[in-house]
């Protein structure tokens, strides 16, 4: 049979945390992206404990697909069973631990490791070996030698995600009320939604959490950084965020959403109108499914990112995993996602407009790459990498009274989600087991009545 | 690569060879010197530009063309309307990281150029080589092939169709910021 | 020669194969391809391996562990890393019964399965 990880032991906690994460006071260290040491306790206490996107469920069709990916830096691979549910095992093979299973995509009977010619089933069980003979008389125990089957695996509206720690809270109790946000995106209609094939993988000199940051909560920079794409994409200068009526700021476990009720702002920057229509064509349905307030959501000015490095941009339709590579270097995997029942042509604009904003050649991302290496490159200074850095934007913006659920704060121009961020990263360099991890939720861990209608016209909150 | 290209085409005259190679040569000259309009003006209407992305599978899971697929996501997947608004970009005084600016050498070798299949059009095939500079010391080089489709157009050849393909099914930089 | 009672046809569904233990002379696959009944060796002559639990593809049997290949009918080995050939046995049927025709030699010594 398939064998479970063996679970890893977690070392001392680094002695100077609260030096290079000091959220009380708004401000973290350009360390924290440099240190060797600091990135390999994120590698323990965040990528081998914390649920890691691995896939989305239209990746896999029938009995046997697959893809390979990373959780951390420990190669894996994803398989669909026999009873459409998902198994993922280190892609390693138990005898010398080559990989067993080089393709990022396919379809296949299991895998047979190229070294020796053992061969698993998609089960991860070891079901023979090239000179089967030598093991028989060897008294091998098969039962013992299956593929490594990571601790956990579930999902949410087709978005996949697995751990390597058996003591993880469950996958609801990890993504908490985030789930009710990112309905607005993954299941504003029936049948939820898709990925579009293929994957675009790419490398940026930086460090993971500069991205994964700029997802969660950082929609400052846009307007800055990418002035010049959204001129060349919208003839224009792209809209002003603080001239927004309404918009927020939420987190959850180091999770955070931001986002505007403009339903249409990212998408726009597609260029393509046909896009925009689309939404504002679905949304009456989208309000029968999800309510007024979060179909304002579903191609509005926001981006997300479920910590610790999955992030996505409703509107864009933009979804990536940071893999980190070492303290200075990520992967990039970047999909598409459309709505299962868009029509083709919709499926096809998103999938091309998806690609010349947010990929290695988009208009967009090419800014934010040449930000966050040298945001990264910048902490080698020895003594540089010790001066504060500022996250204080939005101190004193928490919403005490709303039934918005989790830790809900005013406004999108706002470092709340980074801060929850940061400080939730270092309370796992902290905490020895997920019991220790302090609980920093402060707000609703499910939706109010009055959630689905919120808006600052009818109950008076908001920024403004 | 294992895209699969004809090799039933009739080789074009050694006067026609010269004129289509010293385009293509012209054509990374002038994008080597930031001329984007009139690297525009080589560009037929209706071209399709399009550099797939490169995926790992096995021999016997190929795609539509092995290792790559037209439904797929792509680099570039580009009609003119696209590429105006990547060469948009690059000109906006606010184009951050194109200042200081990225210097580039583009190569191109291995011509071959043969009679297409409608009167007035040429496929040519070729590999190329860029060369990208940035800041002080980032250095970028990536290869590939290009089939192209050149057509003539009031007697001035436009380039109709490329598809670029890399090797690589990982990009080992943060971008292409420049057209190949 | 040796007539060995396999399975009932009831028992064996349309391109499916079943093994049927043999002490004496190897254990059996038994295949229905189209209505046509098939039995060879179970033994995989490449690695330990009972070809019933592979998969039918058309009129070849894939082995599970290695995914190489026998031609159903003739027992020969088609595709890596199966190179020897497996013994195959006439089927005959009788009624709801099938039976295998075992000869007490191999007529061709490299259809004799390995094991």
């Amino acid at each position: 049979m398939a064998n479970r990880i063996k679970t890893i032991d977690i070392t001392d906690a680094l002695p100077d945390i609260d030096d290079f994460c000091d959220i009380p006071n708004a401000r973290i260290s350009g360390e924290i992206f440099h240190r060797q040491d600091i990135y390999e306790q994120e590698l323990e206490k965040i990528f081998a404990r914390c649920w890691l996107f691995v896939g989305h469920e239209s990746q896999f069709k029938k009995a046997g697909d697959y893809i390979t990916t990373t959780m951390g830096e420990d190669d894996v691979i994803i398989v669909r069973q026999k009873n459409g549910s998902h198994k993922a095992f280190i892609n390693a093979c138990p005898h010398r631990g080559n990989k067993v299973c080089f393709s990022e995509s396919g379809n296949a009977r299991g895998f047979i490791c190229n070294y020796h010619g053992w061969s698993f089933n998609i089960e991860g069980n070891l079901i023979g070996q090239h000179e089967s003979g030598i093991y028989e008389s060897s008294q091998f125990d098969a039962s013992k030698w299956g593929l490594r089957e990571v601790a956990q695996i579930d999902s949410y509206k087709g978005l996949i995600f697995a751990t390597f720690d058996a003591q993880a809270p469950s996958l609801e109790e990890y993504l908490g009320p985030m789930t009710w946000y990112l309905d607005a995106l993954f299941d504003n209609q029936e049948g939820g939604t898709e990925f579009v094939g293929g994957c675009i993988r790419s490398t940026m000199d930086c460090n993971w959490k500069i991205a994964a940051e700029n997802f969660v909560g950082d929609i400052l920079h846009a307007g800055w950084t990418h002035d010049s794409a959204a001129r060349a994409m919208l003839g224009g200068a792209v809209s002003k965020v603080s001239d927004f009526e309404e918009s927020y700021s939420v987190n959850w476990n180091g999770h955070g959403y931001e986002f505007a009720l403009d339903t249409v702002g990212n998408v726009a920057v597609l260029g393509e109108s046909a896009l925009n229509k689309y939404l504002h064509t679905i949304k009456p349905s989208v309000i029968d499914r999800l309510g007024e307030f979060r179909a304002n959501m579903i191609g509005s000015v926001s981006s997300c990112t479920i910590f610790p490095n999955f992030s996505f941009l409703p509107g864009q339709n933009t979804v990536r995993i940071w893999q980190p590579r070492g303290p200075n270097k990520i992967e990039l995997f970047t999909w598409v996602v459309v709505n299962k029942t868009a029509p083709e042509d919709i499926k096809e604009k998103w999938r091309k407009g998806a690609m010349i904003t947010f990929s290695p050649t988009g208009v967009f991302e090419m800014d934010d790459g040449e930000n966050w290496e040298y945001c990264t490159k910048t902490a080698r200074g020895r003594v540089t990498s010790q001066q504060d850095l500022f996250v204080g934007l939005g101190m004193d913006t928490y919403l005490e009274e709303t039934d918005l659920p989790a830790n809900v704060y005013s406004g999108q121009l706002n470092e709340a989600n980074s801060r929850a961020f940061y400080q939730y990263w270092g309370d796992l360099l902290k905490s020895p087991s997920w019991d220790a991890m302090p609980n920093n939720n402060k707000g609703k861990a499910k939706a109010g009545p009055k959630a689905s209608q919120i808006s600052d016209k009818t109950d008076g909150i908001g920024e403004k | 690569m294992f895209y699969k290209s004809s090799d039933h085409l009739t080789p074009v005259s050694v006067e026609e060879y010269h004129r289509i190679s010293t385009l293509l040569a012209k054509e990374y000259r002038i994008l080597d010197e930031e001329r984007f309009s009139d690297w525009l003006d080589l560009l037929h209407p209706e071209i399709h530009y399009w550099m797939p992305g490169i995926e790992n599978r096995r021999r016997e899971n190929p795609l539509e063309y092995g290792f790559f697929d037209s439904k797929h996501m792509a680099y570039f997947d580009d009609a003119i309307r696209d590429i105006k608004r990547r060469v948009s970009r690059f000109s906006q005084p606010s184009a951050w990281a194109e200042n200081p600016g990225t210097r580039n050498v583009h190569i191109v070798a291995g011509i071959e150029a043969f009679y297409g299949e409608e009167a007035g059009e040429y496929c040519v095939y070729s590999t190329f080589q860029n060369i990208r500079s940035r800041g002080l010391d980032e250095e970028y080089i990536f290869s590939g092939r290009r089939y192209d489709t050149w057509s003539l157009v009031d007697g001035v050849l436009k380039l109709k169709k490329r598809l670029i393909l890399m090797p690589n099914a990982t990009l080992t930089c943060k971008n292409i910021n420049t057209f190949i | 020669m040796k007539r060995v009672f396999l399975c009932n046809v009831s028992e064996l569904s349309v391109n499916t194969v079943r093994k049927v233990d043999n002490a004496e002379h190897g254990d059996i696959a038994v295949y229905n391809l189209s209505g046509q009944y098939y039995a060879t060796a179970d033994l995989c002559s490449h690695a330990t391996a009972s070809l019933a639990e592979g998969d039918i593809e058309d009129d070849l049997i894939v082995c599970p562990v290695h995914w190489g290949t026998f031609h159903i009918p003739t027992g020969e080995a088609r595709d890596f890393p199966c190179e020897i050939n497996i013994r195959t046995y006439k089927v005959e049927q009788e009624g709801d019964d099938l039976f295998a025709l075992i000869a007490d030699k191999a007529e061709d010594p490299s259809l004799i399965a390995k094991g």
